[in-house]
């Protein structure tokens, strides 16, 4: 017999919004690659983008705000079986939950993050994000951030309006955080149209590095002064821009062994047990 | 000019000190293990500032034949590395002490001994550059010089200086040793064999020394715990030391993360993934922690989170004994959820009670904190086995896919008698569901519809019920037919029982609860203050905290009385029967 579980809720994004962009990418991805759905952790932050989680067959957890990075870490490195896909908004992640970022490059865990940046927060009507195009203040790149911390190994960026490009760039994050190689970033262009309705901006605004042969995804240097270049020119690259390459000892995930896979049963674990507590022992 | 004492003696307290990086706590853990062989019960404290090198630093240690879980009102042999530490400690020698000091830069300063005290002035700093040309050694000289004044045998004190240093490489362990031999020729040319003290000799039976930040430590592993995360913090380090010595080898990890924040929202991930979860920090760190633990509670997440108390508020004194996180622990967090606060008064507690924690988290499906203070935590003392094959591995609701398959429907937070409803890790076929700290409905969509949000509200606060039977009862002492009570938890319970036994002897019998369960406030709390005239609550903060927290169930307030302590340093049993007495005097 199959129990009956939760029915996915529609979405609650307004019409146009990027995000559906980024769901339908996420849906197609993990249909490519046949992740059985119940291997499938979507961890989800606080705002719009906090409720894709909602809308998908998958085991779903709306973390708090600014947290989705840790608790992400705390299901990959629990249950090595499991595909865990975070999923937030420029506000979570580089505002409230900036600090984790850095951290999570640094560390490089097996998982996949989408950030879909909007350049405001929706929820709360419109105020600037980190990532807002405020005169005095250049907004933040999460991705040259990632280029410059030696432990990152996967760097991607998507744009709502390229769906077969995100669905794309999405599969090969799963597989890279699935085949053990570490954390796989996405940053998503996903316009707000309601507060901050950037389609115009960005359909002109992008340099595709897909759509060049002669890019080397594992050069780091390279991609990081394209970045900066572009920049300087008022233009952003979307595409794979860096994966490191696979490093030795790589581990696929479903080989791995995680503490969900430990009996923690008295008997299992008596005789470790009483041989730590002897190595206390002094008489 | 003679020490030797006619009495065998059966308790007395060491005091050694000097400047942080002298050694002094490496002295007094040689000392306790070589008493402990003896067959003394042992209580070992420290008393350092928040500093790598430098500061004043002391460790007191206690070997007694009764259990005794605090140190003693005097200080029976001090050994000083320099003058601060007569200064300090001095004014705590006992008339009949003995003073070891290292004489190397001159004699100790006068006005701070009683006149009765004997000093042998050893210069352990000349001797160890001298000798072994490292200033480094002198804790080792030190330690030969305090053996002879217990009349140890020369092999029963090399073979423990050996066991105290086998992680060292032997060059180390042979350069202390060669100290050691410095020590005790100089004591014996000195003529110190023929005055020493005569202990008592105890039968042995198989002891541990622990602290009870390891002893909590491996009771959640003992109880299937896996899962750690914590962020370095006086005084809760040494849970993340512990677990990343031992973790791996029960297929666990522990983690270092990059703020308290993400501890905690880590442990919750991996709890959520079905792996029993525990972070570790103090006060600050708590209090960073506080909206994690209302997610643990909105959300059902079983978590244990370990608050090893210092003083505060705000940074405070770091490496200073407090308990004024009690009201966050009872009442912290924004609105309102189940938890439950367990208080270990030892390590023998605090490894039952990590066992507790840890099954009570997982059938609560919610936050359940275990409060040390800074003593509890980091003092080590003397306990026997722990029960190991007590231990019992408890589920809780946590179902897998064979339970599954059993079912029509799941419903994450399906609304029962109970208020408990079962729930698959991911990875489980068929479980599918949907968590959340906003409210929502049986399913986990987000629901703000007004009967379901008070139906929600209800069903976490029933599951409380469901494990009261499991939450650990309190530890009794002194006269229970007094008319008069003590009560007190976690570093008090030392102090409050030694104290009732001094009490009842001269004539004003008490009665002493040592609650083990601080919230919910168990009904044997309230029977103990119904039944007393007036009950003493005895604590480490400025406000009272627990007394509050009974008021607040409605323990009466003229039968209850606050004794305060927030200077930074621990009740002894003296203090408590002079404090006693005191506040008798002026009821």
């Amino acid at each position: 017999m199959t129990a009956a579980t939760f029915s996915p809720a529609r979405p609650i994004f307004c019409a146009g919004c990027g995000h559906f962009g980024v769901g339908a990418a996420l849906e197609g991805a993990v249909d490519a690659l046949a992740v059985p759905r119940h291997e499938l952790m979507v961890v989800a932050g606080i705002g719009c983008s906090g409720t894709v989680q909602n809308n998908m067959v998958a085991y779903g957890y709306h973390a708090l705000h600014g947290r989705v990075l840790p608790t992400a870490t705390g299901f990959a490195l629990a249950n090595p079986a499991l595909t865990v896909v975070a999923a937030g908004g420029d506000g979570d992640g580089y505002a409230i939950g900036g600090g984790h970022l850095l951290h999570t490059f640094r560390r490089n865990p097996p998982l996949v993050y989408i950030v879909m940046n909007n350049g405001t927060y929706g929820l709360t009507k419109g105020q600037d994000s980190p990532t807002a195009l405020v005169d005095s203040s250049p907004a933040f790149d999460a991705i040259d951030l990632g280029l410059a911390i030696p432990g990152t190994t996967f760097l991607a960026r998507g744009f709502a309006r390229l769906p077969d490009q995100l669905r794309d760039l999405t599969r090969q994050a799963i597989e890279h955080s699935r085949s053990g190689r570490g954390f796989a970033f996405i940053e998503v262009l996903s316009p707000c149209v309601t507060y901050n309705d950037t389609y115009a901006e960005w359909d002109s605004g992008l340099h595709n590095v897909d759509e060049d042969p002669d890019y080397n995804t594992q050069d780091r240097l390279a991609a990081l002064h394209m970045s900066m270049t572009l920049k300087s020119e008022g233009l952003q690259p979307v595409g794979l821009i860096y994966q490191a390459p696979v490093r030795e000892g790589t581990v696929a995930r479903a080989e791995a062994i995680g503490p969900a896979d430990a009996d923690v049963s008295l008997s299992a674990n008596r005789e470790q047990l009483v041989s730590v507590m002897e190595s206390y022992r002094i008489y | 000019m003679t020490l030797t004492v006619d009495a065998k003696l059966a308790d007395l307290t060491v005091m050694v000190a000097g400047q942080g990086g002298d050694g002094s706590l490496t002295v007094i853990n040689h000392l306790s293990r070589v008493l402990g062989h003896r067959g003394f019960q042992m209580y070992t404290s420290r008393d350092v500032a928040s500093r790598i090198k430098g500061g004043h630093a002391a460790g007191v240690m206690r070997a007694s034949i009764a259990q005794r879980r605090n140190v003693g009102d005097h200080v029976d042999l001090l050994v000083a590395f320099d003058a601060e530490a007569i200064e300090k400690g001095g004014p705590r020698v006992s008339p009949h002490g003995v003073v070891i000091f290292d004489g190397s830069l001159g004699p100790p300063p006068a006005g701070y001994l009683p006149d009765s005290v004997e000093v042998l002035s050893i210069p352990f700093g000349r001797l160890a550059v001298r000798d072994l040309r490292r200033d480094l050694f002198k804790n080792s000289v030190a330690y030969g010089v305090a053996c002879r004044v217990f009349r140890l045998e020369d092999d029963e004190i090399e073979a423990n200086l050996r066991e105290g240093l086998s992680r060292f490489p032997d060059s180390i362990i042979e350069a202390n040793v060669g100290a050691l031999h410095v020590g005790l020729a100089y004591a014996d040319d000195a003529g110190l064999i023929d005055r020493t003290w005569q202990l008592d000799q105890q039968e042995k039976s198989p002891h541990l020394l622990m602290t009870g930040n390891e002893a909590l430590a491996l009771g959640f592993v003992a109880a299937g715990g896996r899962f750690y995360t914590g962020y370095p913090i006086t005084p809760a380090t040494d849970v993340l030391d512990f677990l990343q010595r031992w973790i791996e080898k029960f297929g666990g990890i522990a983690l270092q993360a990059e703020d308290e924040l993400a501890s905690i929202n880590m442990a919750l991930g991996a709890s959520m993934a079905g792996v029993r979860s525990m972070t570790a920090s103090s006060g600050p760190g708590i209090a960073l922690m506080q909206e994690a633990v209302g997610q643990a509670g909105a959300a059902e997440i079983p978590l244990v989170i370990v608050d090893c108390q210092r003083s505060g508020p705000s940074t405070g004194m770091p490496t200073k004994p407090e308990q004024s996180d009690i009201g966050m622990l009872t009442t912290g967090g924004n609105g309102d959820f189940p938890r439950v606060v367990l208080v270990p008064s030892d390590p023998t507690d605090a490894f039952e009670i990590g066992v507790t924690a840890t099954n009570v988290a997982q059938e609560l499906q919610g936050p359940v904190y275990v409060a040390l203070d800074q003593a509890v935590a980091q003092n080590s003392a003397t306990v026997a086995l722990f029960d190991i094959a007590a231990v019992e591995v408890k589920a809780g609701g946590q179902i897998g896919a064979a339970q599954i398959d059993q079912l029509n429907e799941v419903r994450r937070y399906l609304i029962n008698d109970s208020g408990i409803s079962s729930w698959a890790p991911p990875g489980t076929a068929g479980g599918m569901s949907l968590v959340t700290g906003n409210e929502h409905d049986e399913w986990g969509h987000v629901s703000t519809e007004p009967g379901n949000r008070v139906r929600m509200m209800d069903k976490r606060a029933r599951k409380v019920d469901q494990v009261l039977g499991d939450l650990p009862g309190a530890l009794l002492g002194g006269d229970p037919d007094a008319a008069i009570g003590m009560l007190g938890v976690g570093l008090e319970s030392g102090p409050l029982l030694e104290a009732a036994e001094r009490l009842s002897d001269h004539g004003n019998p008490v009665s002493v609860l040592i609650p083990r369960t601080l919230w919910p406030v168990p009904k044997e709390t309230l029977d103990f203050i119904n039944a007393h005239d007036l009950t003493y609550v005895v604590e480490h903060n400025s406000s009272g905290q627990l007394a509050s927290v009974l008021r607040s169930v409605g323990a009466p307030a003229d039968r209850i009385a606050s004794l305060l302590r927030y200077d930074g340093l621990p009740f002894t049993a003296g203090d408590l029967v002079e404090r006693f007495l005191a506040a008798e005097a002026g009821q």
